[in-house]
């Protein structure tokens, strides 16, 4: 074990994970940035269509000067303009985001496994090799999170009974608060077990995701409050930094659009930095214990090789000929 | 518990005997009716057995043989013209009507009808359906006597009935222990401009009756809080777990009350000009943070109503906090009794609820309570004009641009509002129309509340505000008591403005007609454009063409403002009635932005946003917009990712 890994060793898995994502924020920077440009890209439709609308309107000034809802209304209700119409590109991209994600996971993994910048062809190799595999994990992991779905209308059912029990509105609010909370958790978990799994995957060059998945489960299962009091304190910070941006949001003044437009940002950056801290959290703890499953033991002094056979350039086969002279 | 806050729970039933403010003495009104009602009430069964005597004067002029009455709670089976109407629409106010269940039945039956001196004519009633012949309707019956009553002569009728409530609903009904008795009893018809009106229920519209007095005993168990119409003269205990609790109230023309052991009572006093008023809050703990805003702006609307209209005349007015579930009894009228409506938790700073609701039920007490128009027919008289009256007070109270929400940076005014739901439906019913006949629940609520609102809003901009307040004031106070029209209104609004306002009312209230202007073109040219170099030069003088352009078929006068870049600036009044209007300036300036409407006066415009046409390419809102677009595409692509 070298020196670094014996400091990290002493280091808690979430400031171990805040400091590996420190370390290689480029990978944080690069998704934020496509993720900025990927949003502008469903984005642009709609600044179009209030250009066109607002570009040479006074009526746009009741928006600036504080947020007037009933002007909004007016605008969403031209045909033009109909704002409603324009989310259809911002579900294509955040979809495209999505997918963009789900295919540089091995990579970003790859790249907390060995803590180390990989060159493009490594990363690109990385995140490539373990697309199909994420992906079948990811329809795997639909089972679980329709079901928490489910679960989540039957709190919203039975908070309604409860509270057409009583007199009080707050009987039937806390028992859907307390419902939201454990969905919540159940939430966690599952995001947490899927991440064990990719964790592992990439950890052991695993392709066969039906069978890491149930092994992530037990891993997990095993060590369930640890890791999900990790995952819990990072979401917690994304929470809070959400809540205390909002309420920064509402001190501004309303014309203050830069600094809006930047505090939202910055918001959404944490966001994001947080969830690649679950992962880099996730990974770094797998590192650390992987020994105290046997059969996931693994030598992580070296880099793991990758199982990337490409092919040897096939030449195209062409008769000997002669070369006619080059001024024919 | 702060001292403060004891005296503000505590409940003293005060038994007071005039139902009218220390200043005014009755009649009031011509006091057709007078009704006497015991009921008895059973919370295990939801169900009233009650008997009625009802005497009524005949003041028509002419004899009278044939009666009809209300039976509204019959309204809640499947095949009646009410439950038809909502259905159709899918929707009535909170409810969805999806499936029927046991609990959505009521009913109202009429064990036996006596005539005093004709004899029992149980056995002659007969359901009659006078708006649309559904057989299966049974909201309305009539009763044919052996012998007509002579003109001046009083007839009693002693009526036996049972109703049975639904699961709250339209206003009335039960929920848990809580009770709205609403529209519960045989009510009769109006004898209106020379012919009964007695309309079935109708999902869209509300009621019509006549003027008279109420002694309601209602018995019910002792632990049961109660409030209604009027004043209570008595509670007595009958030693068998009930208590018979008496009302009494004149000049009134309809009767309703509310029973729950759970309610909390709070009183306060409001000082009106003709005396002080008791305000009886009955409410629960639940909405403790709702108590005082539900005091704070019965009273400002109260003060301001006196100030501005007229004298809120009786001795007491009762609100009632529907409790949780019960949304579909809050937010309705009843005379000097309202109900309101609020939620735990409840926002600082959005006024929906407990504010405007309470304040728009309490306006009713004018519109439908005293001025008493016919809300089958022409229901934006009341509902309408309230509708306006909500924005004068909300905009007094709580800002004219922030009375319905001012929080998070999110603001919009009443008046804001009311345009966005009268733009919802802006041309598919008149004002006029037969309020009960119209396209659907949405055209009722956009038309009979929003254009109403709308229009007398636009109306300002013709007449003055002063003006149009002093109008309201005169209409009220001439019409109290005595059922006027709409025509009745329009030619008070006329003669107070000192002007025929015939070519508005025929668009605004007979019409269908949408006002929509804009700014089509405006720009500037150098009179020496055929010079060298473009002929822009210091000093050169432009010619600015400015075109409005009428869009819509409603014709009305607006105004629109010129702006130049050297400061200058015009107001320009266009009558509208050509398709538009070429207005040109030659200057040493350039235009640099043209305003029709510029104070936003003319709420009846269906589109500000083409109102105006600024020179110079305007970004900031765009701008603003466009951020919170972007980020939240991001945060949607953020949600998705973390998820797979």
């Amino acid at each position: 074990m070298n020196e670094k890994s014996m400091a990290e060793e002493r280091q808690g898995l979430v400031s171990a994970g805040a400091a590996l994502i420190w370390r290689r924020q480029g990978i944080l920077w690069w998704v934020f940035a496509v993720n900025v440009v990927l949003a502008a890209l469903g984005t642009m439709p709609a600044v179009h269509a209030l250009k066109s609308a607002l570009g040479n309107s006074l009526a746009g000034e009741q928006l600036v000067k504080g947020f007037d809802l009933g002007m909004f209304y007016e605008l969403t209700r031209l045909p033009q303009v109909s704002l409603m119409r324009f989310t259809e590109p911002s579900y294509l991209f955040a979809g495209l985001f999505a997918l963009f994600m789900l295919f540089v996971s091995g990579g970003i993994l790859e790249v907390y496994r060995q803590d180390r910048r990989l060159n493009t062809g490594d990363f690109f190799a990385a995140s490539g090799a373990f697309f199909w595999p994420f992906v079948r994990l990811m329809l795997f992991s639909l089972v679980p999170f329709v079901f928490l779905g489910n679960l989540y209308l039957a709190v919203g059912k039975l908070s309604d009974r409860v509270g057409d029990r009583f007199v009080a509105d707050q009987e039937g609010f806390w028992v859907e608060a307390a419902g939201t909370i454990v969905v919540v958790l159940l939430v966690l978990f599952v995001r947490l077990w899927f991440d064990i799994a990719k964790v592992r995957a990439v950890a052991q060059n695993e392709r066969r995701m039906w069978r890491n998945m149930w092994k992530a489960l037990g891993i997990t299962g095993r060590e369930l409050w640890s890791l999900l009091w990790m995952y819990l304190r990072i979401s917690l910070i994304a929470w809070i930094t959400l809540l205390v941006g909002f309420l920064i949001w509402t001190k501004l003044p309303p014309t203050a659009i830069p600094a809006t437009f930047l505090l939202l940002e910055l918001v959404l950056l944490v966001q994001l930095a947080a969830r690649l801290w679950q992962m880099a959290s996730a990974m770094t703890w797998y590192k650390r214990h992987a020994e105290m499953v046997p059969a996931d033991t693994v030598d992580y002094t070296t880099p793991h090789p990758l199982e990337i056979a490409e092919p040897e350039p096939q030449l195209p086969f062409y008769p000997e000929t002669e070369l006619p002279p080059a001024d024919a | 518990m702060p001292v403060k806050l004891a005296l503000l729970l505590l409940c003293v039933p005060v038994l007071a005997q005039s139902p009218f403010a220390p200043k005014v003495s009755g009649p009031l009104s011509q006091q057709v009716v007078a009704y006497q009602i015991e009921a008895k009430y059973d919370p295990a069964k939801h169900t009233v057995d009650a008997t009625e005597t009802l005497t009524y004067r005949n003041l028509t002029g002419q004899p009278l043989d044939r009666f009809p009455f209300h039976l509204y709670l019959n309204a809640f089976q499947p095949k009646s013209t009410w439950m038809h109407e909502a259905h159709r629409d899918g929707y009535f106010r909170t409810s969805d009507l999806n499936g029927w269940k046991d609990t959505d039945f009521g009913s109202d039956e009429v064990t036996s009808f006596e005539v005093v001196g004709m004899g029992d004519l149980t056995k002659s009633m007969k359901f009659i359906s006078p708006d649309d012949g559904n057989p299966d309707d049974k909201t309305v019956f009539e009763v044919q006597l052996p012998h007509p009553i002579a003109p001046g002569q009083d007839v009693t009728f002693k009526i036996a009935f049972r109703c049975k409530f639904p699961e709250v609903v339209a206003r009335t009904g039960y929920k848990r222990t809580f009770l709205l008795a609403g529209q519960w009893f045989p009510k009769v018809g109006v004898w209106w401009h020379g012919a009964w009106n007695c309309h079935q229920f109708h999902a869209l519209t509300e009621f019509f009756a006549d003027f008279g007095t109420y002694d309601v005993k209602v018995t019910l168990p002792k632990d049961y809080v109660i409030g209604a119409t009027g004043v209570q003269t008595s509670d007595t205990g009958n030693g068998n777990g009930t208590k018979t609790v008496a009302f009494h109230a004149e000049d009134v023309h309809d009767f309703a009350w509310t029973a729950d052991p759970n309610f909390k009572v709070l009183e306060r006093q409001f000082d009106g000009s003709v005396g002080p008023v008791r305000i009886r809050l009955l409410t629960y703990d639940a909405h403790k943070s709702s108590w005082q805003r539900y005091l704070d702006v019965t009273r400002g609307s109260m003060q301001r109503f006196d100030e501005w209209y007229g004298p809120y005349p009786y001795a007491q007015l009762t609100v009632v906090d529907p409790p949780h579930g019960a949304d579909e009894a809050g937010g309705m009228e009843y005379p000097t009794f309202i109900t309101g409506g609020t939620s735990w938790p409840v926002w600082k700073g959005e006024y929906d609820e407990p504010e405007e609701v309470t304040e728009h039920e309490f306006g009713h007490q004018y519109w439908y309570g005293m001025v008493a128009t016919n809300e089958f027919e022409n229901a934006w008289l009341d509902e309408g004009i309230n509708s306006y009256t909500q924005i004068k007070v909300m905009d007094s109270l709580f800002g004219p641009h922030t009375s319905n929400v001012n929080m998070f940076g999110v603001q919009e005014g009443d008046r804001a509002s009311l345009r966005r739901s009268y733009l919802r439906r802006a041309e598919t019913d008149s004002l006029s129309r037969t309020s009960y006949t119209d396209m659907s629940m949405n055209s009722y609520g956009g038309v009979t509340y929003g254009k109403t609102a709308t229009m007398l809003i636009t109306l300002e901009s013709v007449v003055g505000e002063p003006t149009l307040r002093k109008a309201l004031h005169t209409y009220f106070m001439r019409y109290r008591f005595t059922h006027p029209t709409q025509e009745d209104f329009l030619r008070t609004v006329n003669e107070i403005a000192g002007q025929d306002l015939k070519w508005y009312w025929d668009q605004a209230v007979y019409g269908t007609q949408v006002i929509d202007y804009e700014v089509l073109r405006a720009d500037s040219t150098p009179t020496n454009w055929y010079e060298d170099g473009d002929g822009e030069k210091a000093g050169t003088t432009y010619e600015t063409q400015v075109i409005l352009h009428r869009k819509g078929d409603f014709i009305f006068p607006v105004e629109a403002e010129v702006k130049f870049d050297n400061g200058d600036s015009t107001r320009e009044r266009w009558d509208g009635k050509d398709r538009w209007v070429r207005y040109v300036y030659r200057k040493k300036a350039q235009v640099t932005s043209v305003q029709i409407d510029p104070d936003y006066q003319v709420t009846m415009d269906r589109d500000y946003l083409n109102n105006s046409l600024i020179i110079a390419d305007q970004h900031e809102a765009t701008h603003k917009i466009a951020a919170y677009w972007l980020a939240l595409t991001q945060f949607l692509a953020q949600v998705l990712s973390w998820l797979v």
